[in-house]
């Protein structure tokens, strides 16, 4: 049921580096910060240029830190949101399937079967989940073509995106929050 | 529709819910590092020792600017430090209640900032030992000392309450913290 497209893994990845990049440059920050501290406290005076310089850079490190903080809170919220998006779509999905099977009267051995060429599983493969003859899923297969008119595996997938893709037409639907 | 749609979403058992960022997972996991590395391995006299108390101060310092601009379940304001909350939270565990939290439960957020605040007193009594004003000053050494054995206290704390509530809530807390997505069970509701 994880479905998983390519986006949002390469967002997450862009996240994962974006807070390291962050950790590692605070510690870096840290560092300058204290070692800047640390002269001053040795030396009591901030004219020096290599001091100076210091906190330039420590300086430089903290606006780093916080502007990569910013961003990733921006991916993070974009995933979110990209992930908020699919979950309405899943939930949708998922009830067309059952008002088409419901209308279909199909039975709850047909419900399986069907759904399971949905999900791109051949009849071998079918028969081996449900534990019963290749013959008898071809057979629940046949009986699925005929209860929705169509002929065929390719053509009973395509219903369900012809739905997915009229369904952006209606005002107020659930996909619409995608975009 | 909306009872088919029902239908569906309970039948959809488990759903996954992003909870901790890869920031917050990065600093938790390296601040354990650090603990373990500090009060197990290092030599207490070595520089290496200070180097990992620095890195552990500058990691919490990093985690506690990150509540305050982070996203939403990292936030102060996620798991509030509210003992009346934690007081609610145990007498519904006493009940049988099975709640689950999506960040932290208000017992287990008393036990970050604990841990966070003993890890700060660690951080500032170890730099003080450094300093030529405290070095060597007999009630510093001895609140380090005492600060590490009450933060020992607090992980195994910790430890044993996020095992607790991984089986009591059927949140697995561990993999949420390496994966970042908690496995809500079909049906519950969450805070």
């Amino acid at each position: 049921m994880t479905l998983r497209l390519w986006p949002v893994k390469t967002k997450e990845r862009r996240a994962t580096v974006l807070a390291g990049l962050i950790l590692l440059q605070a510690l870096c920050a840290l560092f300058f910060v204290s070692d800047v501290v640390e002269d001053f406290r040795l030396d009591g005076k901030l004219d020096n240029p290599h001091l100076a310089l210091e906190t330039v850079a420590a300086f430089a490190l903290i606006s780093g830190v916080v502007f990569l903080m910013v961003e990733l809170r921006a991916l993070l919220s974009r995933m979110s949101n990209m992930q908020t998006g699919l979950d309405i779509a899943h939930g949708q999905l998922a009830g067309v399937i059952e008002e088409f099977f419901d209308d279909w009267h199909l039975t709850a051995a047909e419900r399986d079967v069907a759904l399971m060429i949905l999900k791109g599983l051949d009849n071998d493969s079918i028969a081996r989940v449900r534990k019963t003859a290749p013959g008898t899923v071809r057979a629940q297969a046949t009986s699925v073509y005929a209860k929705s008119r169509t002929e065929g595996r390719a053509q009973f997938i395509s219903l369900f995106i012809e739905e997915l893709l009229a369904g952006s037409d209606h005002p107020d639907d659930g996909v619409r929050k995608l975009s | 529709m909306t009872t088919v749609a029902e239908r569906t979403s309970g039948r959809a058992s488990a759903r996954q819910v992003a909870v901790w960022d890869p920031l917050v997972r990065l600093i938790h996991w390296m601040l354990a590092l650090s603990v373990l590395l500090n009060g197990a391995f290092l030599d207490a006299d070595g520089k290496p020792h200070e180097w990992i108390g620095y890195i552990a101060l500058g990691l919490v310092g990093l985690r506690l600017v990150w509540a305050t601009v982070g996203p939403r379940h990292a936030r102060f304001s996620a798991f509030p430090p509210s003992p009346a909350m934690a007081l609610r939270h145990l007498r519904a565990l006493l009940a049988g209640v099975r709640d689950i939290h999506l960040s932290h439960n208000p017992l287990g957020a008393l036990m970050v900032y604990n841990i966070w605040l003993s890890v700060i007193a660690m951080g500032v009594t170890g730099y003080m030992m450094t300093t030529i004003t405290f070095f060597g000053v007999k009630w510093v050494e001895d609140a380090h000392e005492v600060i590490f054995g009450w933060l020992l206290i607090s992980v195994a704390l910790h430890v044993a309450g996020v095992a607790f509530d991984s089986w009591w809530s059927g949140v697995n807390l561990v993999r949420a913290m390496v994966t970042g997505c908690k496995n809500i069970p079909g049906g519950q509701d969450v805070k």
